[in-house]
């Protein structure tokens, strides 16, 4: 089947609040998509939706070609699913929260002792085997989560947020996994809050507000970008760039970046040296200003520009619609609602 | 090849038996427990009367009165701390001996009775704040201090109705054996209940539950494989009351001990639907917590019959006891241990249990949410 | 300069493992230091001891110049400290948070209202003031847990990962906050592992297995070890034989 997953128009409400609001869209079979965008887009709803954890209000998502309302169990002996909080027994050994894995999917025999020696080995856990899961470092934590996923050969593994908190070179070690699973023929969907890790992937969705506001390979972000870019820096440190300031002559808007600031401008009527000296007129502490090309950071501020905001947390969220909060009886319907919505 | 599904269970219930293990002090709790509990109300807590303090007020004290009071101390319900003359104010009387009970001899008791009878009465005066002790002692220190009077004046009492009273089960009307099925019944109970609301909620807490739900588990192997670990809990809580009971208590069952097993194997496995359907509700620890106690522990020692008869209850609590599992229960186990009954004369007390436990099966399999 | 954080040889030992062993650094007044580490590497055991939170095994350290041995209490009162995993009372309101964290650190009822004007004005956590504070987004959650650390004016402000998950910009505004509270003279020591946000600090110390491999300004760092990013400096000092993703592919 040429396509892992296909979402047509799903939509998600809590308390009065759109957390998905119409999205629609196809992961191909074997791809390894990421998922990025700011807290409250909705990435987590997406996610469990996918997973059948949660119903969407509207519309139709269907995983592997089954679908998600109504053939829960196929999906869910088929996925692999990583919560962004870590979802296994501290009180558990590694060992032991592997073998309840096995157990529960039904992993048994020969199979089940080579799955678990492969498991082991490529998570590099073997010496941490027999230590509670509540003692693991951050790192090996969402090994041990992404092992118990795999446990029973899944084909797609949707993954919320698995290298959060974790260092860099635990973080490269996990991708580097993934990498490798991806070679195995399995799908991938990956949330992440780091944006070079959205580099690795094949295709990247920018959820925002409940919709996607780009989805597109990271060649083809680069290509489409819109502005020329420009990195100002200064010799003595950290660029600063008062907050709330308008953007200086000749620029589109301007964003720190790794100590320095970043500045897009018209490709078509860029002037570099006035551009500088703009710059300098209100940090006289930048030096030097060079062009450089678009990684995907600079690609999400400038879709957020192009949405029309500074970006989502420049102001502060709209309090929901009076909802359910203070109404005893609007709670015990919603309550009613969301139960019957449980059954299977 | 065994069923998938068994391997499935296995594995919750290998799961649980670890959390049970690690979890060392509630382990500790849940096996000491019964053995405190039994022996608070086996020696602290007793309903016999013993040794109340009792204060003699006898303005012209003789041989007599001195009889009458050996008498009532000879006895283990009355313990006299000491005589008075004549006293003014019987509420300060109580209060400044801090006595219970107060035996009035009028004066020149003595004289009257050798003259052959007795005019002015003898008072007996009784601390009525706990109804029950003075309802008591009303009816033993009339009788006993009638006798010794008669005694005193040679005269051997009329006997033309013989009122005999035979108490059946229980000849020694000892408390422990009126405690112990209780016991059971709210031990059992709680524990049960008690643990069984933890479980789910601490999954939903800590976050495992989404793991659980994206696997191929079913409820019913979720609720069996959960059930079954502390089931054997229950079960070692069960053995110690027994034990205890029997060594240090002397009550021994007089029926078959391999019905009681099975009716306290119903009645634990209801218990701990119940406490499933709470952790189903619940959504944090504390709330399962705050939602078994009260609905294990009230009904259990207010409306079984457990303390306060269910005959002198108005009827709309009799018909409430009907669907507390703890009536039922300690029918069985009184029958058992008391009287020595079968299951043939308790099938009513058996069907109901198993009723009751069939609903509460049903009411947490809808429950067990298959989403989150 | 003045320091504000100072250690000398400080070291912690559970049993067996030794969690920091030895470590030496300075703070200047008003410096954004960043301090990073693998998972594991004894970051959290470090900043637990700089707060008064832990006993050294062995070594010295003044923190806002009072003793991290003897002198913990005093040193509380000069510090705020923020942490992923510690947010506020999640079924309070935000106003409701920020009164009780500023009562706790002893400020009246008047400096308190003036100082939570200040910090909302900065902050822009005016309009949420009456919002129940688990209902916000993380970020936000964030916004006013940094407010409620810094009420009582701390001369050191102890971040452990406070942006976790939240989205680029969303932490480039973060940043932006935690620098003009660095601008205003409150030293402030961070711990993350976003290493773009590392490379706003003023100098970073890198440590591995309880030792500070490396402590410098971010630039030197670069030049030292020939790698074009932060990122690539950690990969390269921690485990020199990982190979970023990038030059694999």
């Amino acid at each position: 089947m040429p396509y892992a997953v296909t979402i047509d128009n799903l939509r998600k409400n809590y308390a009065g609040e759109h957390a998905l609001a119409g999205v629609s869209f196809s992961i191909a079979a074997g791809s390894l998509a990421g998922i990025i965008g700011a807290d409250g887009a909705g990435k987590t709803t997406l996610m469990r939706i996918l997973a059948t954890l949660i119903s969407a209000d509207a519309g139709a998502a269907s995983v592997l070609s089954y679908d998600v309302n109504t053939q829960h169990r196929k999906i869910r002996a088929a996925i692999g699913y990583m919560p962004q909080k870590f979802s296994l027994y501290e009180d558990l050994t590694v060992w032991e929260n592997l073998l309840f894995f096995a157990d529960v999917f039904g992993v048994i025999g020969m199979e089940r002792q080579r799955r678990l020696d492969r498991l082991m080995a490529f998570s590099r856990l073997g010496q941490a085997q027999d230590r509670r899961a509540g003692r693991l470092s951050g790192g090996m934590k969402q090994k041990l989560a992404l092992s118990c996923a795999l446990i029973h050969t899944p084909r797609l593994l949707i993954l919320d947020e698995p290298t959060t908190g974790v260092d860099p070179v635990s973080r490269n070690e996990f991708w580097r996994i993934l990498k490798d699973l991806q070679r195995d023929g399995i799908t991938i969907i990956v949330s992440t809050p780091y944006m070079d890790e959205a580099e690795y992937c094949d295709t990247v969705l920018l959820l925002h507000r409940g919709g996607v506001l780009m989805q597109s390979t990271p060649a083809q972000a680069v290509e489409r970008y819109p502005h020329a870019l420009f990195r100002a820096e200064s010799r003595a440190g950290t660029v600063r760039w008062p907050a709330r300031a308008p953007a200086p002559r000749g620029a589109r808007f301007v964003y720190p970046s790794g100590g320095a600031l970043h500045v897009a401008a018209d490709p078509q009527i860029v002037n570099e040296p006035a551009l500088l000296e703009a710059l300098r007129e209100v940090m006289p502490e930048i030096e030097t200003l060079h062009r450089i090309g678009p990684r995907m950071n600079d690609v999400l501020f400038s879709c957020y520009n192009a949405a029309g905001s500074a970006g989502p947390e420049s102001a502060p969220p709209p309090a929901p619609a009076p909802g359910h909060a203070h109404n005893p009886l609007a709670m015990i319907r919603h309550a009613i609602s969301q139960h019957r919505k449980g059954r299977p | 090849m065994t069923a998938p599904w068994t391997g499935r269970i296995l594995a919750v219930m290998r799961k649980e038996v670890r959390h049970i293990l690690r979890d060392a002090q509630t382990l500790a709790i849940v096996i000491a427990m019964p053995v405190i509990m039994m022996f608070l109300y086996g020696y602290a807590l007793t309903l016999d009367i013993r040794d109340l303090p009792t204060l003699i007020e006898d303005p012209a004290p003789c041989s007599e009165t001195r009889a009458i009071a050996r008498a009532v101390d000879a006895t283990t319900m009355f313990k006299v701390v000491g005589t008075v003359p004549a006293f003014g104010d019987l509420i300060e009387l109580f209060r400044k001996y801090h006595v219970k009970a107060v035996i009035r001899f009028p004066a020149g008791f003595g004289a009257d009775l050798r003259n052959g009878g007795t005019a002015a009465p003898i008072q007996v005066l009784i601390d009525g704040s706990d109804q029950n002790t003075a309802t008591i002692v009303r009816n033993v220190a009339g009788p006993l201090i009638q006798d010794e009077v008669l005694d005193l004046m040679h005269i051997d009492p009329p006997k033309p109705l013989t009122v005999d009273p035979v108490v059946l089960y229980n000849q020694e009307q000892k408390s422990a054996l009126f405690f112990v099925p209780g016991l059971m019944a709210l031990l059992l109970m709680m524990i049960s209940a008690l643990l069984t609301s933890l479980t789910i909620t601490r999954e939903k807490e800590r976050g495992t539950m989404e793991q659980l739900l994206v696997s191929p588990l079913r409820p019913w192997e979720v609720i069996a494989g959960k059930i079954i670990p502390y089931l054997a809990l229950a079960a070692i809580d069960g053995v110690i009351i027994l034990v205890v009971a029997r060594i240090s208590f002397g009550v021994h069952i007089h029926g078959s001990v391999l019905f009681l097993a099975a009716a306290s194997t119903v009645y634990v496995i209801v218990a701990l639907m119940l406490g499933l359907i709470f952790s189903t509700v619940a959504k944090t620890q504390q709330q399962a917590m705050l939602m078994a106690l009260p609905a294990t522990l009230l009904p259990v020692i207010i409306l079984s019959g457990f303390i306060f008869p269910l005959a002198s209850m108005p009827a709309f609590f009799q018909w409430l006891s009907n669907i507390i599992p703890a009536t039922f229960y300690l029918q069985l186990v009184r029958g058992i241990i008391l009287k020595g009954v079968g299951p043939l004369e308790l099938w009513q007390p058996c069907a109901a249990l198993c009723c009751i436990g069939l609903v509460f099966f049903g009411i947490t399999l809808r429950l067990y949410r298959v989403r989150l | 300069m003045k320091t504000t954080i100072e250690t000398r040889d400080l070291s912690k030992r559970f049993g067996p493992h030794t969690a920091v062993d030895r470590i030496t650094l300075s703070v200047y007044q008003g410096e954004i230091f960043g301090f990073l580490g693998a998972n594991g590497a004894g970051k959290t055991t470090a900043i637990r001891m700089l707060c008064g939170l832990l006993e050294p095994t062995s070594g010295s350290g003044t923190v806002a110049g009072f003793d991290i041995i003897r002198q913990t209490d005093r040193i509380r009162s000069r510090i705020g400290y923020m942490s992923q995993k510690f947010s506020l009372y999640s079924d309070l309101r935000v106003i409701d948070n920020l009164r009780l964290y500023g009562s706790l650190y002893g400020l009246g009822k008047q400096a308190l209202a003036r100082r939570i004007d200040e910090l909302s004005a900065l902050l822009s956590l005016s309009p949420l003031h009456g919002r129940i504070t688990g209902s916000l987004p993380w970020g936000w959650q964030q916004r006013a847990a940094l407010a409620c650390a810094n009420l009582h004016r701390p001369e050191i402000l102890f971040l452990d990962e406070p942006t976790g998950s939240v989205d680029p910009v969303a932490r480039q505004t973060f940043w932006d906050l935690i620098q003009t509270l660095a601008a205003g003279g409150t030293t402030i020591f961070v711990t993350t592992h976003h290493m773009d946000e590392a490379e706003n600090c003023g100098r970073i110390s890198i440590m591995i297995d309880g030792r500070i491999a490396a402590l410098d300004t971010p630039r030197a760092l670069k030049e030292r070890t020939g790698k074009p990013t932060l990122h690539e400096v950690f990969l390269h000092l921690v485990d020199p034989h990982s190979e970023s993703l990038k030059e694999r592919a």
